[in-house]
């Protein structure tokens, strides 16, 4: 059976990720940026994660901006990614719906490796998200699949292993990889 | 008279320093001839995004001023991206609207609500620090300088003609993602 995520085990990985990423682009490039953040969450606040989000705002290592849309997020994180940024899109199903062609034509056409963390909102805790009775559910992953797009489960505590994994591999593929939050984080 | 966009282009040019520019749509074709090979990176392939690029790239280089060459269509497009942008509050951008009322690209038609649109009262509304509206090219050459240097975020609206050529006239130039790659590498110069 799936279980919630602590914020703070999301947010501690989410660190760890970051620093490495920063550890690996300082050691392959003269002018790194300088920042005192290790990286940025754009966020386009989702129900599912929303303690993560709470948690954020007492957060000084992570750089957190609200964006109007999953659009703009997705064009951000192009912005931040020429100039060096870590980051990390922070979106729910719905907002995934609503920006695959920018996610198409920014993070698979134009190549900008993008991490994206999507909340399952509604996700029934005895199903698998395929089966949910809910269409925002059960199309997550079919319309990742159509798009060519890796993702993953956050099914439990277990799998955060899975956040640095899937940012990884974005940057290795430059382009889009994923994963799913399974339930509500807490 | 509204301004020709290519002298609006020659003009930013000769005053920019090392400014990053992101053009979008019709300021594109132009753009490439007038400032080849140089700190820019075209929104092409998402088209409404090109504020929000330069939000990204202002963000991660505040050292560098960034210019976003926007359009009243794109714009109109990612509207919120003025409230994303006021509320991060980028002292290092600059966002110049090449307003004509029209989606020049695909043929001229008219933009909800054409030139009476204003830009400069949204982008106020929003939370930007400042914003006007410039309607000649001289007043544009004067206030270039305060324009580049002023603290943003700051919008400004300039009442321009149509371009030369657009996307579709001239479909020249590369793919984002190599324009991207070629800036990324500039500003962080691997080893």
């Amino acid at each position: 059976m799936p279980e919630s995520i602590p914020a703070s085990l999301i947010i501690d990985t989410l660190k760890d990720t970051f620093r490495e990423a920063r550890a690996a682009l300082a050691a392959e490039v003269q002018e790194p940026p300088r920042h005192q953040h290790l990286g940025w969450v754009l966020s386009v606040p989702d129900t599912h994660q929303k303690s993560v989000l709470a948690a954020l705002d007492k957060e000084q290592a992570l750089r957190v901006l609200t964006c109007a849309t999953e659009d703009e997020a997705n064009a951000v994180a192009a912005g931040l990614w020429i100039g060096g940024e870590p980051c990390a899109l922070m979106i729910q199903h719905a907002g995934l719906y609503a920006s695959v062609n920018t996610l198409r034509g920014v993070a698979m056409d134009g190549r900008v490796p993008i991490f994206y963390m999507i909340g399952l909102l509604s996700r029934e805790r005895d199903k698998d998200p395929r089966e949910s009775r809910h269409s925002m559910v059960r199309y997550a992953e079919p319309l990742l699949d159509t798009f060519g797009v890796p993702h993953a489960r956050l099914e439990g505590p277990d799998d955060v292993h899975l956040i640095p994994e899937y940012y990884r591999l974005a940057q290795k593929r430059r382009g889009p990889a994923a994963v799913l939050v399974g339930l509500e984080t807490i | 008279m509204a301004m020709k966009p290519e002298e609006v282009l020659r003009a930013i040019a000769a005053a920019r320093g090392d400014a990053i520019c992101v053009p979008t749509m019709t300021t594109a074709p132009a753009w490439r001839t007038i400032a080849p090979d140089d700190f820019s990176v075209t929104c092409v392939g998402f088209m409404g995004g090109a504020s929000s690029l330069g939000l990204g790239l202002a963000l991660a280089r505040p050292d560098r001023r960034v210019l976003v060459f926007d359009g009243d269509g794109s714009l109109l497009m990612q509207l919120g991206s003025l409230a994303t942008i006021a509320g991060a509050a980028p002292r290092n951008l600059t966002h110049l609207v090449f307003k004509n009322g029209v989606y020049h690209t695909s043929g001229s038609q008219e933009t909800p609500g054409g030139l009476g649109v204003d830009y400069v009262l949204m982008a106020k509304g929003a939370g930007y620090r400042n914003a006007y509206a410039i309607r000649d090219l001289d007043e544009l050459k004067r206030r270039l300088p305060a324009m580049l240097s002023e603290e943003g975020p700051v919008l400004v609206e300039l009442y321009t003609g149509l371009a030369e050529k657009t996307p579709m006239t001239d479909r020249g130039g590369r793919p984002f993602h190599e324009q991207a790659e070629k800036l990324r590498v500039k500003l962080v110069r691997p080893r």
